[in-house]
């Protein structure tokens, strides 16, 4: 039988930076991944940290990680040609065909910026598979703001609203929370609109909150939750919550089968 | 009235204020004694006595208010008691022949608490069957852990109970239990290097907070049972001051040689004109200097590798009357 | 259909097993518990078979035995693994009942949620289960009512009768191990019944989280994980690397045994956590043994062992905590908000 615990070798390809602390690094990687999924990514000297996908390419998978903690420190020291362990893709990911001819909304928080960046690039790309494409994505100050290129070439096709929680000298985007931007998005059918929340706990609630007070569905809105995994295979038993394992069932939940799990 | 004043201390009586009237000690070596033993003394205490007992400083207790000429007779109702507590007596029926060297106390020890690292009671017992009776006045206490509940640290032989933690790190989970307790209720000798505990060997007390606090025994207490000896604290008049550390990590028998060995050592140095007879060893010392006291205590100690001997001690408190 | 077997040829039973499979029972540790001269009584490789501890429950469980508390997964240099060793062979375990069926949660933890986990594989198709009959329940025990009290899937079962052992084999490749001997037809015994009486709401749901039954743990549990690491149906590990050299180029990975009532158990990278109180944590243990695994897999993880019980350094009683849940439903009610 297979040893899912046996990483194997990634290379990094390129290395992309957002911030001081967040960079993108590309990785050699073969195989089917879907946006939302997420590989632990390891160092010999400190262990594994489970990583979201960030983007998909012919023969590498984007990783977008924020310098925190001891784990994910060591990565930034490593540069194009070096190598890392890897295991996965893990987790259920998106599909994008649960969004195709809809109007879609994604609101996306911080990091949780990462595990949606493939469903929002997809349809920024092929426009012509969604009604309508609407992201807002907050973070915490200008500087915080991650993949300001592909905003950028996003805001072509799609209604971008940038915003952060404080202003921090010249910026064309908003100030506020997320939050307050929901309630002015123009839905044509609420029956069939979808939207994508990711981002930390306290934003996607209220987030929600604002989608269903606008009129969505909950059936037609998609959370996806950041727990600890060491194991990504629903045996170390840290993301459980209710019944749920976030890294073999989840991360990426349906509304209404996500609002009955307690931590 | 003739009574010899002198005669009835060593027999543990006492002359008290009221005149005519005495007081007997009972002495419980450790500190724990069994229940049936109080009716006895309830006995004494309202047959000779005022109907009252006093629990001393010292674990024992005093029986006020008892006429001179009962002495006799209380000594013969003592006779059970002694018994029970396993006292050395050289003649039956007389009660206690000598008072000099006091009651050897303890804290209630591993038989009942959960920090304790030693039977104190059954040590206690087993060094008052080395060294009683005598005259001389030497005060020894035991405590369990060094939380020193027993204040052993104003005794002149203080013993502390240790425990030498044991890892075994195949059942270690690096859940920082013992670290945490480490810091925060001992002495912060535990730091976690490469998902494990590492003990700084020097830092440790021995307390066994490690151990009490690890939940899956992958920290064990030694078969070993060590201790530290503290020496020469005191109470009282002229110098107050707390016992200082003489060795860490010591075995029990030592520490019974030690303190038997301290005997000699008073008998050729007691100040000749000491009040009946009576001196503290730590002024003793004071005047021989720790280095000779040293020599007569270690005399046929055979210490352990184990065992950390401070070749050196200095003392503090306030000094209000220094002696000579 | 059993075995009468003396004292002596129960030794001799045990002897012959420990020629062809390494034998882990119960064991006493003179001394080795958190207190002064308390001794401990947990699963080791058995020497000599006078050593296996009948007449007591295990202070901590068989799991140990297929899940170690720390266990090596892989060693590792800049670019290549080497996977570890085996850590034992075939190997027999001695347990009760209750732990018979916990074998089953593992199971459906480890071989069954997804994933087959390959480290938990290979020392389960290498263990045989021998349970120790309980006549009689000891007195933190509540396996009658969670249905663990008959067990199910053993090689052997044994019941110490005076000086006697009966024996009834199930295993028919260990037939050999009896012949001469003369059967009886004798069922071994199995408690049925406890002092401990548990019910399980009908109408539990996570609602119960809202309920004010679990304040109290706030302040009286001391988040220790003493009642996971005993329990016999606690899976949960943590990954460790540990460095061989200074630059950190040649290493091992391992897991360790975890609990989620221990800090950092739910820690995310950047910094956030889940279930700070010790009541949530509480909750949380509870409802997986009694609700959650119940939903993923149809029957209750907790096997009433009552280990959980004896260990807690706070007397709080996991039993007691089950018998609060019908009050907490009823002050939340059933329906989600």
């Amino acid at each position: 039988m297979r040893n899912e615990y046996i990483p194997f070798i990634s290379e990094i390809t390129e290395v992309i930076k957002h911030t001081d602390i967040e960079y993108t690094f590309r990785m050699t990687y073969e195989g089917d991944v879907r946006p939302g999924q997420f590989f632990e990514v390891s160092l010999p000297k400190y262990g594994e940290a489970p990583i979201s996908v960030s983007g998909i390419g012919d023969g590498t998978v984007d990783l977008t990680i924020r310098k925190v903690g001891h784990v994910t420190g060591e990565i930034f020291e490593n540069y194009v040609g070096d190598k890392l362990f890897l295991r996965g893709p893990y987790g259920n990911g998106f599909d994008v065909d649960d969004y195709k001819g809809k109007e879609i909304l994604v609101v996306a928080g911080g990091t949780g910026l990462s595990p949606v960046r493939g469903v929002v690039d997809y349809f920024a790309t092929h426009q012509s598979e969604a009604k309508s494409l609407t992201l807002i994505a907050g973070f915490k100050s200008p500087n915080d703001i991650l993949f300001f290129e592909d905003i950028a070439r996003w805001k072509q096709h799609a209604q971008v609203i940038l915003t952060v929680d404080c202003a921090e000298g010249d910026t064309d985007c908003h100030i506020g929370l997320v939050t307050q931007f929901i309630p002015d998005i123009k839905i044509e059918n609420m029956d069939e609109a979808v939207a994508v929340v990711v981002g930390p706990p306290i934003m996607m609630r209220f987030s929600v909150m604002g989608l269903l007070d606008l009129g969505l569905k909950e059936e037609n809105i998609w959370i996806s939750q950041e727990r600890k995994m060491c194991c990504g295979i629903g045996k170390c038993g840290h993301c459980k919550i209710g019944e749920s394992y976030v890294c073999i069932d989840g991360p990426v939940y349906r509304y209404p089968e996500g609002k009955l799990l307690i931590d | 009235m003739d009574i010899n004043t002198k005669k009835l201390k060593k027999n543990a009586f006492r002359v008290t204020k009221q005149r005519g009237y005495t007081a007997s000690r009972v002495r419980i070596p450790g500190g724990h004694l069994k229940a049936e033993l109080l009716p006895q003394l309830q006995e004494i205490a309202e047959t000779y006595g005022n109907g009252t007992l006093h629990i001393t400083s010292r674990q024992g207790f005093e029986i006020p208010g008892i006429p001179y000429e009962k002495m006799q007779e209380v000594n013969e109702k003592l006779q059970p008691i002694i018994e029970a507590t396993d006292i050395n007596q050289p003649e039956r029926d007389k009660g206690y022949s000598a008072s000099g060297t006091r009651n050897i106390t303890a804290c209630v020890g591993a038989r009942v608490c959960p920090y304790g690292c030693y039977d104190t009671t059954a040590f206690a017992q087993k060094i008052e069957k080395e060294i009683f009776p005598h005259d001389l006045h030497f005060k020894v206490a035991l405590t369990g852990c060094p939380n020193d509940c027993a204040k052993v640290r104003m005794h002149d032989f203080g013993i502390m109970g240790m425990t030498e933690p044991q890892l075994d790190p195949s059942r270690c989970v690096d859940c920082g239990a013992c670290v945490k307790y480490c810091r925060t209720k001992s002495v912060d000798a535990l730091k976690t290097v490469n998902n494990k505990p590492v003990r700084d060997t020097e830092k440790c007390i021995g307390c066994g907070e490690c151990v009490i606090n690890c939940p899956t025994r992958a920290w064990t207490r030694s078969k070993e049972k060590y201790y530290r000896l503290v020496l020469m604290g005191r109470t009282g008049k002229r110098n107050p001051r707390l016992a200082e550390d003489f060795i860490k990590w010591v075995d029990e028998k030592s520490i019974i040689q030690i303190i038997k060995n301290t005997y000699p050592f008073v008998t050729e140095y007691i100040a000749k004109d000491a009040p009946g007879g009576k001196e503290h060893i730590g002024y003793i010392i004071d005047r021989t200097g720790f280095e000779e006291y040293k020599k007569w205590a270690l005399k046929d100690v055979e210490l352990s590798p184990k065992a950390e001997v401070n070749q050196r001690l200095y003392w503090k408190g306030p000094k209000y009357h220094t002696y000579g | 259909m059993g075995y009468t077997l003396s004292k002596e040829q129960f030794e001799t039973l045990v002897n012959r097993l420990s020629e062809q499979y390494q034998v882990f029972a119960p064991v006493k540790f003179v001394g080795g518990n958190t207190f002064t001269d308390v001794d401990v009584i947990r699963y080791d490789q058995v020497k000599n078979p006078e050593e296996i501890v009948l007449d007591q429950k295990s202070d901590y469980s068989f799991k140990e035995v297929l899940l170690p508390l720390s266990e090596t997964l892989f060693y590792y240099t800049e670019e290549q693994t080497k996977e570890a060793d085996i850590p034992r062979g075939e190997a027999v375990v001695f347990l009760r009942s209750c732990e018979m069926h916990a074998v089953k949660v593992l199971d459906d933890i480890y071989l069954n949620n997804k994933f087959e986990d390959y480290y938990y594989k290979r020392l389960r198709d290498k263990i045989k289960f021998i349970v120790i009959a309980c006549p009689e329940s000891f007195d933190s025990c509540f396996c009658v009512d969670m249905g663990t009290n008959k067990p199910e899937g053993q090689d052997m079962i044994i019941e110490q009768q005076g000086d006697q052992f009966l024996v009834v084999n199930e295993n028919p490749q260990w037939e050999a191990y009896f012949e001469g001997y003369a059967k009886v037809d004798q069922a071994p015994s199995y408690a049925k019944e406890n002092k401990v009486k548990v019910h399980i709401p009908e109408n539990l749901n996570p609602n119960i989280a809202k309920s004010s039954i679990w304040e109290e743990y706030d302040t009286r549990c001391i988040a220790c994980g003493r009642c996971n690491f005993v329990c016999p149906t606690c899976t949960c590990f943590t990954m460790q690397d540990i460095l061989y050299s200074d630059n950190g180029k040649a290493g091992e990975r391992r897991r360790v045994q975890a609990s989620c009532m221990v800090d950092g158990f739910t820690d995310v990278a950047g910094g956030g956590s889940y279930r700070k109180k010790f009541g949530e944590r509480m909750r949380f243990k509870m409802m997986h043994k009694v609700y959650d695994f119940r939903k993923r897999f149809g029957y209750n993880m907790c096997v009433g062992c009552g280990r959980c019980d004896d260990v807690c350094p706070e007397y709080i009683s996991f039993s007691a905590n089950i018998n609060k849940l019908e009050e907490g439903m009823k002050e939340v009610g059933e329906e989600h908000a």
